[in-house]
């Protein structure tokens, strides 16, 4: 366990030592203080007239809470696809000839090298995304004085759909010892199939008639990652205090992470290097 | 006591999508014994890096077993006593020497202010002090060999495997290395060294093995290895003697150009006989040594024997 956390602790040092991560924090302060600039435009006394004392506090739920998700939403998605970019090449890294060497000599089993490169990465991606959550929830939640802490929870909701994402990142870094299989497959689920499985169960699955592709729609649904589930509806959900209504994505993405990392474990523990 | 031992290690390297094997290791038997400097030499492709990654768990054999410091290979937990110089290694360039040597100094157990300590000293011992606080990536490519030796020796190891440790280092900095290597074996520490320099091999190795193609072809001391067993030079006190007559079927005396005779013999005994007869005839021998080869004739000679073998 030890040396897991010094491999944890040692990936953070790697991962600030990139620029990508700067860049992200960079941007991350702009978009706090453009947020904090134009959420000081708002005038208080035109929102707090409107309605009586329950519909006030329904209306300022609603109104914080959509402010919120604006602002997050975008640049979760913008923040996620430059963490698959960024993180990609820890594994390849690592693999490297030269360098892999160096740590296999060591007293360190490859499972906890192997798990701790991933939870040294899904940590530091937490931290920036759980920062920037924050800074957003502070500013809007001071502004409006009200305070959802719900809200937070979804720096949980964006860390889960990236560590989905990056298990199988570190999957195709094992299986090919190169950045570009896991980056290119973890984009494809994120931007076109997950977005396409989504649309196909909710608006076009009565629309189409062949059962066999039915089948093989709501196969490739419950098989791969639902990643628009989770940085749509699940985070909706949350923004707005209803807590997580379903349950599914959730489950399946999670069963998909553990079966991803297993296999990345077992074909780590049998290749030679 | 057996700091390495192997029983007909073999490594078979395949690929999933070609059909052609490569032996890279085959029926190899070892034992090194506690505080001695083991060389393993041979020619690139050799085998001799797939030894030391099979002994240190990199890869994996295709048959046979290997344990180290008494522990079978398998056991992860034994490397707390090794220590490791692979040869291109590779540090993460982001991290300054000191930091290097922290990780994995950390990885191999140690932590707090043994480990500060350890640091300063081997920096120190492989004159880097200086360069404690510049990142890796400013090095050059001396400059990480000697960090890679200070990384091997951080967890103060029992058994040290160092691949081509002098690869890119100056005359003066191998020199230290060799010193280094010296005083590690005083302290009882066992170091198996692969290296393609002969001549360094020749000066601090205790035991030395010669591979090619998977195969151990010979084992032995460097005194072992080189001496000419049936070679023996002869010198007389009248340089102006002739020995032609001498000769027979299993004695071949020439004359050298310092008026010394090469006498090559079956036997021993022939040798002792020669003696005998030239004592009889009352000629005075001056010196009579026994023929030796350099570390680097012998590994030519041994090498190109096998290349013809397999050509027959």
């Amino acid at each position: 366990m030890k040396n897991m956390f010094i491999i944890i602790q040692f990936t953070l040092r790697e991962a600030m030592a990139r620029k990508v991560f700067i860049f992200f924090s960079i941007i991350t302060l702009l978009v706090l203080i453009v947020t904090l600039l134009v959420i000081g435009l708002i005038d208080m006394e035109t929102l707090s007239g409107l309605g009586n004392h329950s519909g006030k506090e329904l209306l300022m739920n609603e109104v914080v809470s959509a402010l919120e998700l604006m602002i997050v939403n975008p640049m979760a998605s913008l923040g996620l696809l430059l963490a698959i970019f960024s993180s990609s090449s820890f594994i390849p890294t690592l693999l490297e000839k030269g360098n892999i060497d160096l740590f296999l000599s060591k007293p360190v089993s490859r499972i906890q090298l192997l798990i701790g490169k991933y939870l040294g990465v899904v940590l530091f991606v937490f931290i920036n995304i759980f920062i920037f959550v924050l800074g957003v929830w502070l500013i809007i939640s001071f502004k409006f004085n009200y305070w959802e802490f719900s809200f937070l929870l979804l720096s949980v909701t964006i860390i889960f759909a990236f560590a989905v994402l990056y298990s199988l990142i570190v999957l195709f870094g094992v299986l090919t010892r190169t950045s570009i299989p896991g980056m290119m497959i973890a984009y494809l689920i994120f931007i076109v199939i997950s977005p396409l499985l989504q649309l196909y169960k909710f608006k076009f699955h009565e629309m189409i008639s062949s059962g066999i592709i039915k089948t093989i729609l709501d196969g490739l649904y419950y098989v791969v990652p639902q990643t628009a589930e989770l940085m749509g509806k699940t985070m909706i959900d949350l923004a707005f205090g209803r807590g997580i209504t379903d349950l599914q994505p959730v489950f399946t993405s999670f069963l998909f992470l553990i079966l991803a990392l297993t296999f990345s474990i077992f074909l780590f523990r049998k290749k030679d290097f | 006591m057996k700091v390495i031992e192997t029983k007909g290690l073999t490594k078979v390297y395949s690929s999933s999508f070609k059909k052609n094997k490569v032996q890279a290791l085959i029926d190899f038997n070892l034992n090194v014994e506690k505080g001695v400097i083991f060389g393993l030499l041979g020619p690139n492709g050799a085998g001799k890096t797939t030894l030391v990654k099979l002994l240190l768990g990199i890869i994996f054999p295709t048959a046979g077993n290997a344990s180290i410091i008494e522990k079978d290979i398998s056991d992860y937990k034994i490397k707390e006593k090794v220590g490791y110089l692979p040869e291109n290694h590779k540090y993460p360039s982001y991290l300054k020497g000191g930091e290097v040597l922290r990780y994995f100094g950390k990885l191999s157990g140690i932590d707090g202010k043994v480990l500060d300590i350890k640091i300063d000293e081997l920096l120190e011992l492989v004159r880097l002090s200086k360069w404690k606080k510049t990142k890796v990536k400013a090095y050059s490519k001396g400059m990480m060999q000697r960090l890679g030796l200070a990384q091997a020796l951080i967890n103060d190891p029992e058994l040290i495997f160092l691949d081509e440790p002098t690869d890119g280092v100056d005359p003066i900095g191998r020199k230290e290395i060799r010193d280094i290597l010296v005083e590690l074996k005083s302290r009882q520490k066992t170091i198996f060294l692969n290296s393609h320099l002969l001549s360094e091999v020749e000066l601090i190795t205790d035991r030395v093995g010669i591979l090619n193609k998977g195969k151990l072809l010979r084992e032995g001391t460097v005194k072992e290895l080189t001496e000419k067993k049936e070679e023996y030079k002869l010198s007389l006190d009248d340089r102006n003697v002739e020995l032609s007559g001498y000769s027979d079927e299993n004695l071949i005396i020439t004359k050298n150009q310092d008026a010394s005779f090469a006498v090559k013999v079956d036997n021993i005994r022939t040798m002792n006989l020669l003696v005998d007869k030239l004592r009889r005839d009352s000629i005075l021998i001056k010196e009579l040594v026994l023929q030796k080869s350099t570390l680097e004739e012998m590994f030519i000679s041994l090498i190109n024997e096998e290349e013809k073998g397999a050509k027959q």
